[in-house]
């Protein structure tokens, strides 16, 4: 008996690997594929954090095109487009302009099937990267799309702030409770209880000092913060032209020059060899486009021009704060013409947006009832202390 | 006159002790509370947003641009 077991076992087990290989060795054999790896590990993803205390790197993607066999395609054309998470209308996060939106759009030539850049990603949430692969020969391979999913999990620290804002709240409340719900007794003279008077002059102290904490030093804070912002413009105007015409060649850096967050801007580097008076094909550019206030890089890729010396990007500036792109011209290394590196740079203004009421009053909903859950504790427990109070006072008489 | 003046005494002492039932107070105190929240962690005047930016992408559930 334990035999027939024993062999009914073995044949299950036998049978399930059969058909898992088979399911493989079909998905392998069927379809082309796009694979993804993230640095850090897509386990290890987080969102960018604003007025962060050490500078931010990007996340590097690198996207590996598959054939059939496995293999990495030659002479492929990737289109990627990165959407950011859809809308969460019950728990936006801190950028909800961004939410649902497009966050970057490029295609590049990838002789050996690889994509490769480097993007800030601003919120949490599961991002789309809906990938499309192109043969740049003709019929060398039929041409498929794939989406991947990128998720990236919230900062630990807002979750242990919104954690201290609740025990601040749920102790503001209870404590206001506590005194409304009190014994409200007027003493010859008085137009109100004294405790009454006390909680109401307290809390409106508090709600002077912190109003006048914040004006007083986002004063003094905004004429510093404007200084700097005159400061590295004009560096960045000054040291870098976004066009620059030297050793044969033209480079310009065309496109929005001003951009609004929530929607993608569109830039485009050109080269052209000036001495055939053609398109420059034999160049990388090394793109990087930088928050100019903070440094952080939101967007770096390095390019190779198509046909025409160009290559166009569309990206969003999530961060409502002037930005740099900046664009190092470099020769390709096995290229005939070599020359120095050099760069040209656009500064693009980014407009804010601010972010829609319903979210700020859902948040402002949030904490308002567990400031309520606290006052109606407060209330409560007094509610329960006075009757037992009186009866202990009476008993005394 | 007694009849005018012991009228306007009971309405002072009406408003008194309106003003200082638990379910004013508790608005007053809700109110207060909520404009400082507000003030904190939504507002789009400048002065306030720059200065609790920080504050503001640190903690969950608040949306900041």
């Amino acid at each position: 008996m334990a035999k027939i077991k024993l062999v009914s076992l073995l044949s299950l087990v036998g049978l399930l690997g059969a058909l898992g290989y088979g399911s493989v060795g079909r998905s392998q054999a069927v379809q082309p594929s796009v694979q993804l790896a993230t640095e850090p590990p897509i386990s290890q993803l987080l969102p960018f954090e604003a007025d962060a205390e050490q500078l931010q790197k990007p996340v590097q993607l690198r996207l590996q095109a598959l054939d059939a066999t496995g293999k990495p395609l030659q002479n492929a054309n990737i289109q990627i487009k990165l959407l950011t998470p859809p809308e969460n209308p019950w728990l936006p996060t801190d950028f909800p302009i961004v939410e649902g939106t497009k966050l970057l759009d490029l295609a590049a030539i990838a002789t050996q099937g690889q994509l490769q850049f480097q993007q800030m990603l601003p919120i949490r949430g599961e991002y789309q990267l809906q990938v499309e692969v192109t043969p740049t020969v003709a019929n060398a391979f039929s041409p498929f799309q794939q989406t991947l999913t990128l998720p990236v999990a919230e900062n630990s620290i807002k979750y242990r702030n919104f954690a201290i804002l609740v025990v601040i709240l749920l102790g503001v409340g209870f404590g206001g409770g506590w005194v409304i719900g009190g014994k409200q007794e007027l003493q010859p003279g008085e137009i109100a209880p004294q405790r009454v008077r006390l909680l109401l002059s307290g809390t409106i102290v508090v709600a002077i000092a912190a109003l006048l904490v914040v004006n007083i030093s986002a004063e003094l804070s905004h004429s510093h913060e404007h200084s700097h912002e005159h400061k590295h413009g004009d560096e960045a105007i000054a040291a870098l032209p976004s066009s620059l015409n030297t050793q044969g060649l033209e480079v310009k850096l065309l496109g929005h020059h001003h951009a609004t967050v929530g929607e993608p801007a569109e830039l485009v580097v050109q080269a052209i060899d000036t001495k055939a008076g053609k398109p420059a094909t034999d160049v990388v550019f090394d793109i990087k486009a930088k928050s100019l206030e903070a440094g952080w890089v939101a967007f770096a890729h390095q390019a190779t021009p198509n046909n025409q010396g160009e290559f166009t990007w569309q990206q969003q500036f999530f961060d409502g704060a002037p930005h740099q792109v900046e664009v190092e011209v470099a020769p390709k290394p096995n290229a005939a013409r070599q020359f120095a590196p050099f760069k040209v740079a656009q500064e693009i203004e980014v407009e804010g947006i601010e972010p829609p009421l319903r979210s700020r009053l859902l948040g402002l909903g949030y904490f308002v009832s567990i400031l309520l859950v606290g006052l109606g504790l407060g209330l409560w427990v007094q509610q329960r202390r006075q009757p037992r109070s009186q009866l202990d006072s009476k008993a005394l008489n | 006159m007694r009849t005018a003046s012991m009228t306007s005494g009971s309405l002072q002492q009406q408003a008194v002790r309106w003003t200082l039932s638990v379910p004013v107070q508790a608005t007053l105190f809700t109110s207060l509370c909520a404009l400082t929240l507000w003030t904190v962690y939504f507002s789009t005047y400048p002065a306030a947003h720059n200065q609790t930016h920080s504050l503001r992408h640190h903690t969950l559930s608040v949306s900041c641009h």
